[in-house]
């Protein structure tokens, strides 16, 4: 508040955040080659930056990377897609009809509790490594954030908006698209960012108990042969892959629901 | 979850509404066991209906092999607590629980109280913390297993990685919020940056940093159980994946309900501690 007298900050004022962000991330990576010219390198334990992004060039001239990539990305489409579009109705439906809520309500929280990552074993033997046994893994991991989310939302639902809608004749499904899911929806978003990390280790659990392909078989697969410039390239990528959604989610929550920031 | 005990009353009222326009001054005893009893109820008709599907359903030699049903799975768990074989494992995943979530604790407070006073502290570190607790933990696991092997310790890192980011975020988020009128008194009477934090800033974000305990048991536990699954050779996870693998079905769902049982407890043991903790908050907002 106090700030608008002073007079206008100067640019890296201003920026300083962004500024220090890359500057400590540079400094990161800097330190890090630096480290290796006093000790020496053993690189079946570690690797420098630098070898890391000659990997990765590698990997990604030779379009291993992209093919691995797609091979993981079908799953999680599918797992997550799901996830949405099971979690988000029952959620709703439970925070609507507060009978089912009561019904369901105690079973989710047990089963959002229970390592369901276990039954993945058990998928993997049923279904086989494909697509369909990681979907499934990666539904039952992302599907909770949704129903618990679109279940908090619809019970932070306006009634006096209900109220209007219903004094003015509106049915039950004038209710459901007019208020429900419009309110619902800013709770949903925050659900996608909580549920696309664990779909996320959906993907890699499926991937490292039985795969040929596939970026987390990838990195099993580099951890296993000791090519630790490989493994730490395709790290760096699911890093800046999960990075790039959950903010993308934070922004589309931001860009959508802008009343909403800061809760 | 913290978000829908506020929303109550909404909750009510559509109840009240949605459910019957009649009853609604008078609310029996039925309306109050209603929850529970429902509840309940969903409970036992799906542990019903899983043990009588062998009877319903004529399965294949292939597919009873993945078939345990509730009452198979419950005398296993009895088995394995009387014949006292769980404790071994349970022991271990125990030990890298509580070293992890201990060291987490130790390394996650400071640094989110530290992050949380200092804008550059914060812009610094502001990077590796979203990098770092957007990626899935489990993409360092075979790094992990290659610096420290099996055992406790790549346990360990794992999960202190998955628990330490709910508490240092929420420890951030809590500083972030304390009161500055309450710092800039204590900043008069001459107190240094310690006397604040240790006066002002952490007790006003203790619930922040609550709510982050009970996030990080969560990752904890999903923690322990994929590190055990992955690469370890000891562990009640080990037990499950070996017993997957043999097609022991009872005895992963047991070790399922094993974990489930042992996370609610704690998140519950930690919601208690809240609500202990805040007792106090009510009488303090009288000066807001």
């Amino acid at each position: 508040m106090t700030d608008d007298t002073v007079p206008r900050p100067s640019f890296v004022w201003q920026n300083r955040k962004l500024l220090l962000g890359s500057l400590s991330v540079a400094l990161f990576f800097v330190a890090w080659q630096a480290v290796f010219l006093f000790v020496p390198l053993n690189t079946l334990f570690m690797t420098e930056p630098t070898m890391m992004f000659r990997a990765l060039g590698q990997l990604i001239a030779s379009g291993e990377l992209f093919y691995d990539l797609r091979v993981s990305a079908v799953p999680f489409g599918y797992g997550f897609g799901a996830a949405i579009l099971v979690g988000v109705p029952l959620g709703i439906i439970m925070g609507w009809r507060v009978r089912v809520g009561y019904a369901l309500d105690p079973l989710m929280i047990a089963l959002y509790a229970s390592p369901l990552v276990a039954v993945a074993p058990l998928v993997v033997i049923f279904l086989g490594v494909g697509v369909a046994g990681k979907a499934i893994i990666i539904f039952l991991l992302s599907v909770f954030p949704f129903v618990f989310n679109a279940y908090a939302g619809v019970r932070a639902v306006d009634y006096l908006l209900i109220n209007v809608v219903r004094s003015l004749g509106g049915r039950e499904k004038d209710l459901y698209l007019k208020v429900i899911f419009p309110s619902v929806m800013p709770y949903v978003v925050a659900g996608a960012r909580i549920g696309v990390g664990r779909a996320m280790i959906g993907v890699l659990v499926g991937e490292f108990f039985a795969a040929s392909e596939g970026i987390g078989y990838a990195i099993a697969k580099f951890g296993d042969i000791f090519a630790l410039d490989s493994m730490f390239a395709c790290i760096l990528v699911v890093t800046v892959i999960a990075v790039a959604l959950t903010e993308g989610v934070r922004w589309a929550e931001r860009a959508a629901f802008p009343w909403r920031v800061g809760r | 979850m913290s978000e829908t005990k506020t929303l109550q009353a909404p909750v009510a009222a559509a109840a009240i509404a949605v459910a019957d326009d009649t009853a609604a001054p008078a609310i029996g005893l039925w309306r109050r066991l209603e929850p529970t009893m429902l509840g309940a109820a969903t409970f036992a008709v799906i542990l019903i209906a899983w043990q009588a599907i062998p009877y319903v359903v004529v399965m294949k030699a292939g597919t009873k092999m993945f078939f345990a049903p509730p009452s198979e799975i419950a005398v296993t768990l009895w088995q394995l607590f009387a014949s006292g074989t769980i404790w071994a494992p349970l022991g271990v995943s125990a030990a890298g629980f509580g070293v992890g979530l201990g060291i987490a604790i130790l390394i996650g407070l400071p640094l989110g109280v530290l992050i949380g006073r200092s804008e550059t502290l914060n812009a610094l570190f502001d990077p590796f913390v979203t990098a770092f607790n957007a990626t899935p933990r489990l993409v360092f696991l075979p790094l992990v297993l290659l610096w420290f092997g099996l055992g406790l310790w790549s346990k360990v890192v794992i999960v202190v990685f998955g628990a330490m980011f709910p508490l240092l975020i929420n420890t951030y988020e809590g500083v972030r919020n304390a009161d500055k009128l309450l710092i800039n008194v204590v900043r008069s009477f001459g107190a240094r940056e310690w006397d604040i934090a240790r006066l002002v800033v952490v007790p006003n974000a203790m619930p922040y940093i609550i709510t982050g305990l009970r996030l990080a048991i969560g990752r904890a536990v999903l923690g322990v159980v994929v590190s055990e699954f992955f690469g370890s050779n000891e562990g009640l996870g080990v037990m499950m994946v070996q017993a997957a693998s043999q097609y022991k079905v009872n005895i992963v769902f047991a070790g399922m309900i094993v974990f489930t049982v042992l996370s609610l407890a704690m998140t519950g043991l930690v919601k208690m501690l809240e609500r202990r903790l805040s007792r106090w908050r009510p009488q303090r907002a009288g000066g807001e």
